[in-house]
């Protein structure tokens, strides 16, 4: 009768849910540093830039992506996770109090707390990391598999990076090696886990969610091997201090550039043109990444930090579009889908979960984020605006969030099942 | 047979359309839904609820699903 995975394996809507409903919490912690500290958290290596990189990178980034893994390997791995509800707890738990620590580590330049971050942090990635990934191994052969494979690989590997600084930061003694390593522990983390995640999910959404053409069968195939191939060779390139570690980037660059090209001529080329706010979101999001590798050519041509930042601050803001217009999208589709599932007859229709008009609320408070916080960098008044502006839209995304389980419970405590007809 | 063609409407509203039809299935009434991909949270649904469905892949994005409500008809005997 169906050929592939098992029935019943979604897991529960709690195990998705916890992990993003936390995302506009630290949103706002991430927006009030920004506000409190503009000057600064510009400063590259400064303790508050660095919490602020690590709120956006853990806090928002991450937990959503390790949110909507839970469900995305369920649906697409084939195998459910064991125990999901259990599991997402501790993991969740352990993200969670691992980035407070981190983030008052920074704040408070507390030694020891480097020590408490990297404990809770390397427990809830590498043990994540470690449910996940077996699980992926199952078989099949799936472009989207490849890429979450890769992505959890490279996250787990960050994570590893991570705990080996947070020991220096710890220590207050930094070896002749920091640099380098820092060098890997990022590209690993802002290509790697992001970037791959990203493109798998894009392969795998973009042509169902928006009926486009599909992605050519060439791309899906090589692109996350080339990723892999030149993140390999630019590690080993840092390792052995050799020369032309840049070539690496501009591999990067230039498949990212092939990415952000074929994705906007599938998202213009789709069938129904309906409005949909999760599409300004993909296209928003294809722009930030454009102008952040354009950013980050001009900085390496040219040296300047200034080019730096904003290319850094445009790429964050390009997974932050992504992961917004994904939100948009899935939140309503579990209440209803597990509503539906429990066999609710009045289970509310997916549009009127998060309303069009809260969604088009929260694209245009982010598109002013954005804006004020790329020209706050240059303009260093405005990034307190861009703050304002996000404290503003992680407001309203938990406001949306809120609400949507508000309806979730509602339905569940008053609504009409098909026994009862 | 009511037939349910989703092949251009972007997700989740196949989903929505499926399921409403789903909600006033009666007798030995049988969905023929027609769409691009196999529509597994759907088969959850259905299932979850006491129905019953056949799902046939005709080529790469065309598949053609038999949803019903009854617990005697033969789907299996359903000409695609």
């Amino acid at each position: 009768m169906y050929n592939g995975l098992s029935l019943d394996q979604a897991p529960p809507i709690s195990v998705v849910m916890r992990f993003f409903i936390t995302v506009p919490f630290f949103g706002i912690l991430l927006s009030a540093l920004l506000f409190f500290y503009p000057d600064t958290v510009l400063i590259p290596n400064h303790p508050f830039s660095l919490a602020s990189i690590h709120l956006m990178f853990l806090g928002v980034i991450t937990m959503a992506m390790l949110g909507a893994l839970f469900q995305m390997q369920s649906v697409l791995g084939g195998r459910p996770i064991p125990a999901p509800a259990g599991n997402a707890f501790l993991i969740h738990l352990f993200l969670l109090l691992g980035i407070i620590a981190l983030t008052l580590a920074f704040t408070l330049l507390y030694p020891p707390l480097f020590i408490v971050a990297a404990v809770f942090l390397g427990s809830s990635i590498l043990y994540g990391v470690k449910l996940i990934l077996p699980l992926l191994f199952n078989g099949t052969s799936h472009d989207t598999l490849q890429g979450m494979k890769i992505a959890l690989f490279a996250l787990s590997l960050t994570a590893l990076l991570g705990i080996v600084m947070a020991t220096e930061y710890a220590n207050e003694a930094f070896g002749t090696m920091h640099e380098m390593l820092r060098t890997i522990h990022y590209s690993l983390g802002l290509i790697g886990w992001i970037a791959v995640l990203i493109i798998a999910v894009a392969f795998q959404v973009v042509e169902m969610f928006y009926v486009t053409p599909s992605y050519s069968p060439w791309c899906k195939r090589n692109a996350f091997n080339i990723i892999a191939g030149a993140l390999g060779f630019k590690t080993l390139w840092l390792v052995e201090g050799l020369p032309f570690v840049w070539v690496f980037d501009a591999i990067i660059g230039a498949l990212l550039m092939g990415f952000i090209a074929t994705t906007l001529k599938r998202l213009l080329k789709r069938k129904r043109r309906v409005s949909d706010v999760s599409i300004w979101f993909w296209l928003l999001g294809m722009g930030l990444l454009f102008l952040s590798l354009g950013l980050y050519g001009t900085y390496v041509a040219s040296g300047s930090e200034l080019f730096q930042t904003m290319a850094l601050i445009a790429y964050v803001l390009f997974a932050l579009s992504i992961i917004l217009g994904m939100m948009g999208k899935i939140i309503p589709f579990l209440i209803w889908f597990h509503l539906n599932s429990a066999g609710y007859m009045d289970t509310p229709i997916m549009s009127n979960i998060i309303t069009y008009s809260r969604a088009k609320a929260l694209f245009v408070l982010f598109t002013l984020t954005v804006f004020f916080t790329l020209f706050g960098v240059i303009y260093n008044d405005l990034l307190r605006l861009g703050a304002m502006m996000g404290i503003a839209m992680f407001g309203l995304l938990l406001y949306n969030i809120i609400s949507a389980l508000k309806m979730y419970r509602y339905t569940l405590h008053h609504g009409m099942r098909f026994e009862q007809m | 047979m009511i037939l349910l063609d989703t092949r251009e409407f972007d997700h989740p509203i196949p989903l929505e359309m499926a399921v409403d039809a789903f909600k006033k299935l009666s007798g030995d009434e049988v969905i023929h839904m027609i769409h691009r991909r196999e529509p597994i949270p759907l088969f959850e649904i259905i299932v979850k609820n006491g129905g019953r469905f056949r799902s046939i892949k005709i080529e790469e994005n065309l598949w053609h699903i038999y949803i019903t409500r009854s617990k005697t008809l033969d789907l299996e005997g359903i000409d695609v």
